[in-house]
């Protein structure tokens, strides 16, 4: 059998293949989810959440550059690699930005970094502090890509660490709203009468609850923080999954292939996992591109609110909220990055959406 | 002849894509002459009268070469502009589909005006006459009725009335009719059919009439084009076509039908008259006698008692809801080994009283009994079991099979749910045994449904049914969807399945050649109720009641 068959989902590949802006969508997404997954190992400020702050050098522009001193002699617990690159670097070290430094017999002197010609005065250490007087591995420059925030930390680390929050917040609450709208829309659309009527009541009693309000009523019930928000968006997003499953599993049913597969005697889990459902997933499948932006979306929503990820935590909603009031005090980048981040993701996610509605022929 | 013609195509050629489907035809159409225009699906007949009407999808489809010339106007270079001048003017057309072809949010009435006041300048009220006296010449029943009826009150053959109305409401030269009939019932098609004629007779129009049932086209047309695969491959006189065949595939396609004087043992192919390797046998009455006499000496293994199904439908809050029996009393009784046909119009219950016993549908009264079980009160897991048993073959072989599962697993899939043999091993011998049996290779085992032409789904769909190795079959309109020449191997095999395995056929169908080839017993129902019920031939040869009488009588016979 040598013959090359050629299924459906084959088909529908290759004309995938064929549309430039699915492609790239799809390798920029591809792309933001290894960020995220090694954000630690990527990020110059490899510290959890990406929480090393300089107060002194803080909201300054893209390409800044200092000395750094890293103060000798503090306690470091011991932590596995794997740990380092997944939950980042547990430690806090001090660091201190300096604008100068020299040293004299048993002392280092350093003066610390002072915007606005600020004359600080200068402070000493003694060298015995640094393990066998090699301060030099101490002081190095540090350059800071994106700038830095108002707390002094690194734009660019708080940027890819932030990826992990609204990379995986879609995965989440598109996994669960599929596993729920799944389940209630093949119910709802295969059994019909009584069965559909209760979860239809279910569905629109959830839908005309405005979103934001019942993912502040669950985080609320369920505390706030980021796994809260997961579970709350996913909550909320499964009605529009159940709809249209209920709406294809109506039409798909009355095809003859499921009553052939009826009057062969099959049950009806094997009738809807195996006959119907294979059959209905290219809506399904356009429906969680645009959930899946949906969630990224409403996470940002959320952090802007303060009931999304909480600080230190970085989250590409909060660092919006916290910098939205530098637009006009004229540093807009470090509102603007984050928020290009949002839009570039999410806009990748309806391209692909589209992208697949084209190849799966989805007749919306 | 030339100057008494009106429309002339020469060397036309089409081709959508990079696939030709229409090679170079070249065709004339004379004034006041009916032409029928015969070919099985994707033979381009279709395509060539659309191309004439300058309605071809233009992003996918192209006129390589060739002139249409209507009166001496080349139609091909025309523009759309000057094509609208002409559409539904001077050339019009009636399509297959009367339920998908009318508005169903305009009155019949308004949808026939709009055309009217569009091409001609009537005052309103002049139109509106205009219209109901085009609606008494297509015979609509109580014309002012229809005129402010929406569409889906009045029925299909009330609605391609109505259809033809339209074509004729500015009265074109040409009429193409594309499958007009095919949609509806055979008695309803008579009518239409003698409407089209006596309208040819009044207006002196010309009309293309498409269809691919040859005895239909030799009760219309005067003059026929035989359509294979983009060609023509004859053309001439009804009565030569008929009579005198040249071509080797018009004389399969008038063979192949199953005639209603004589039973044939095995109906003709085209690849047999292609090979030329056709021997004709027919069955004698006195054999059939003999094997019907062992057939009816067993106990019967289905015995319908007074089944009954209603459907309750709620009209409303306060009006009581009324029912509708679609199956009103029917009893009968079938032996192992035979074959029962099934026939009716639309809507009479066949297809429903097929479910019924299948147990797709409850009956709402009555007794089913399978080998002296009444299987209407079994539990749902005996049902399930006794599938096994009673299967069904479906009308399309389109949407018959789950488009995602490759045909060897499909086939396969039921054999596995009801633990027939032992090991995967087994089943995908047992599959490749079937798939042999129904004349596909071993090779289609991982191929998948969209693959496959509809006639080869059609086998599939077969292979599926038998793998269970059921004892009754009900194959519901199983052929009706089909080219003739394949609806003929497709029969063909059924009954040497049925040789094979011994097989009992319900035989549903409302086409009564078919079901006369196919049967020993005939049932002939009307309205839910069993009109006549008696053999096949006695039936054919002596129908007692009116009904039935008229259902024969309205079959299109052929020269």
């Amino acid at each position: 059998m040598s013959y090359k068959s050629h299924s459906l989902r084959q088909l529908a590949l290759q004309k995938f293949k064929k549309n430039v802006w699915g492609v790239f969508s799809l390798f920029f997404i591809l792309f933001v989810g290894f960020i995220s997954i090694f954000a630690y190992a990527l990020a110059p400020d490899n510290s959890m959440h990406a929480n090393q702050m300089h107060l002194s050098i803080h909201s300054k522009k893209p390409g800044f550059k200092v000395q750094m001193l890293t103060m000798p002699n503090q306690n470091i617990n011991k932590q596995s690699f794997l740990s380092k690159v997944f939950y980042g670097e547990k430690n806090t070290i001090t660091e201190i930005a300096i604008s100068d430094f020299k040293v004299d017999k048993d002392n280092l002197f350093y003066t610390e970094y002072a915007s606005d010609g600020i004359i600080v005065v200068s402070k000493s250490i003694p060298l015995q502090a640094f393990p066998e007087g090699n301060y030099k591995s101490f002081i190095n420059e540090k350059s800071f890509v994106f700038g830095t925030d108002k707390y002094g930390r690194d734009l660019l680390s708080r940027v890819l660490v932030g990826a992990r929050v609204s990379f995986f917040i879609g995965f989440v609450a598109v996994f669960i709203s599929l596993l729920i709208g799944i389940f209630m829309g093949s119910l709802a659309g295969y059994f019909g009468g009584k069965v559909d009527a209760v979860i239809m009541w279910i569905i629109n009693v959830t839908w005309s609850i405005p979103t934001l309000l019942l993912v502040i009523a669950i985080t609320l019930a369920l505390g706030k923080g980021f796994w809260q928000v997961f579970i709350a968006v996913g909550l909320t997003m499964w009605v529009e999954v159940a709809r249209v499953v209920r709406g294809q599993i109506i039409s798909v049913k009355e095809m003859q292939y499921v009553t052939a597969a009826r009057a062969l005697g099959f049950n009806d889990f094997r009738i809807i996992s195996k006959h119907i459902l294979p059959n209905i997933m290219a809506p399904v499948i356009v429906i969680s591109a645009a959930n899946f932006a949906a969630a990224i979306l409403i996470e940002s929503g959320l952090s802007f609110l303060g009931i999304g990820a909480q600080p230190p935590m970085a989250s590409w909603g909060a660092m919006i909220k916290d910098h939205y009031n530098y637009i006009i005090l004229g540093k807009p980048y470090l509102a603007i990055i984050p928020g290009l981040c949002i839009m570039s993701l999410v806009m990748s996610f309806m391209l692909i959406g589209n992208a697949l509605r084209d190849a799966l022929d989805v007749k919306t | 002849m030339k100057d008494n013609s009106i429309l002339n195509i020469e060397k036309l050629s089409i081709s959508f894509g990079n696939n030709k489907v229409i090679h170079g035809i070249s065709y004339h159409l004379n004034k006041n002459e009916i032409l029928g225009i015969v070919g099985e699906s994707g033979s381009g007949k279709s395509v060539s009268s659309l191309a004439i009407l300058g309605l071809l999808p233009k992003q996918i489809s192209k006129i390589n070469s060739g002139n249409i010339y209507y009166n001496s106007k080349d139609l091909v270079a025309l523009s759309s502009k000057d094509f609208e001048n002409i559409r539904g003017n001077k050339i019009a057309m009636i399509f297959q589909e009367p339920m998908s072809s009318l508005n169903p949010s305009m009155t019949c009435g308004n949808q026939v005006l709009e055309i009217l006041l569009h091409h001609d300048t009537l005052s309103k009220s002049e139109a509106k006459n205009e219209v109901i006296s085009l609606f008494e010449k297509v015979k609509l029943p109580d014309p002012n009725r229809v005129f402010s009826a929406y569409p889906h009150e009045i029925s299909g053959g009330q609605k391609q009335r109505v259809m033809i109305a339209m074509a004729i409401s500015c009265k074109p030269d040409i009429l193409i009719a594309d499958e007009p009939t095919t949609a509806l019932d055979v008695t309803v098609q008579k009518d239409i059919i003698s409407l089209l004629k006596e309208l040819q007779l009044e207006t002196k129009m010309s009309i293309i009439f498409i269809t691919h049932d040859l005895g239909l086209i030799s009760e219309i047309a005067n003059r026929v084009l035989v359509m294979y695969q983009g060609n023509i491959v004859e053309q001439g006189l009804v009565e030569n076509i008929f009579k005198n065949p040249q071509h080797n595939y018009t004389k399969a396609l008038i063979n192949s039908r199953p005639s209603l004087d004589t039973r044939l043992k095995v109906l003709p192919t085209i690849k047999d008259y292609l090979e030329g390797t056709f021997r004709e046998e027919i069955i004698t009455e006195e054999e059939r006698k003999l094997k019907q006499e062992k057939l009816y000496m067993h106990p019967p293994l289905l015995e319908v008692i007074n089944a009954e199904k209603a459907y309750i439908s709620n009209s409303g809050w306060f009006s009581k809801p009324e029912t509708f029996k679609a199956v009103d009393g029917v009893s009968f009784k079938l032996y192992e080994g035979e074959t029962l046909g099934l026939v009716g119009e639309s809507g009479c219950g066949k297809s429903t009283l097929g479910n019924a016993i299948l147990q797709l549908d409850k009956v709402t009264a009555g007794e089913i009994r399978y080998n002296g079980i009444d299987i209407t009160k079994l539990s749902k897991t005996e049902t399930r079991k006794l599938r096994k048993d009673i299967q069904i073959i479906f009308q399309d072989p389109y949407s018959s099979l789950n488009p995602r599962i490759p045909v060897g697993e499909a086939i396969m899939e039921p054999m596995k749910v009801h633990k027939l043999y032992k090991s995967d091993k087994e089943r995908k011998e047992a599959v490749i045994n079937i798939l042999n049996k129904v004349g596909l290779s071993e090779t289609y085992f991982n191929r998948y449904p969209h693959e496959f032409s509809g006639g080869q789904r059609q086998r599939i769909g077969i292979a599926r049914t038998i793998a269970l190795q059921p004892k009754l079959i009900v194959c519901d309109e199983s052929v009706s969807a089909l080219d003739i020449s394949v609806q003929a191997q497709v029969l063909n095999l059924l009954n040497d399945l049925k040789e094979t395995f011994k097989f009992t056929y319900i035989f549903i169908s409302h086409d009564l050649a078919v079901v006369k080839f196919m049967s020993d017993q005939l049932l002939v129902m009307n309205q839910g109720k069993v009109e006549e019920l008696d053999d096949a031939d006695t039936i054919y040869n002596n129908p007692k009641k009116e009904y039935t009488k008229k259902l024969i009588h309205a079959i299109p016979k052929g020269l």
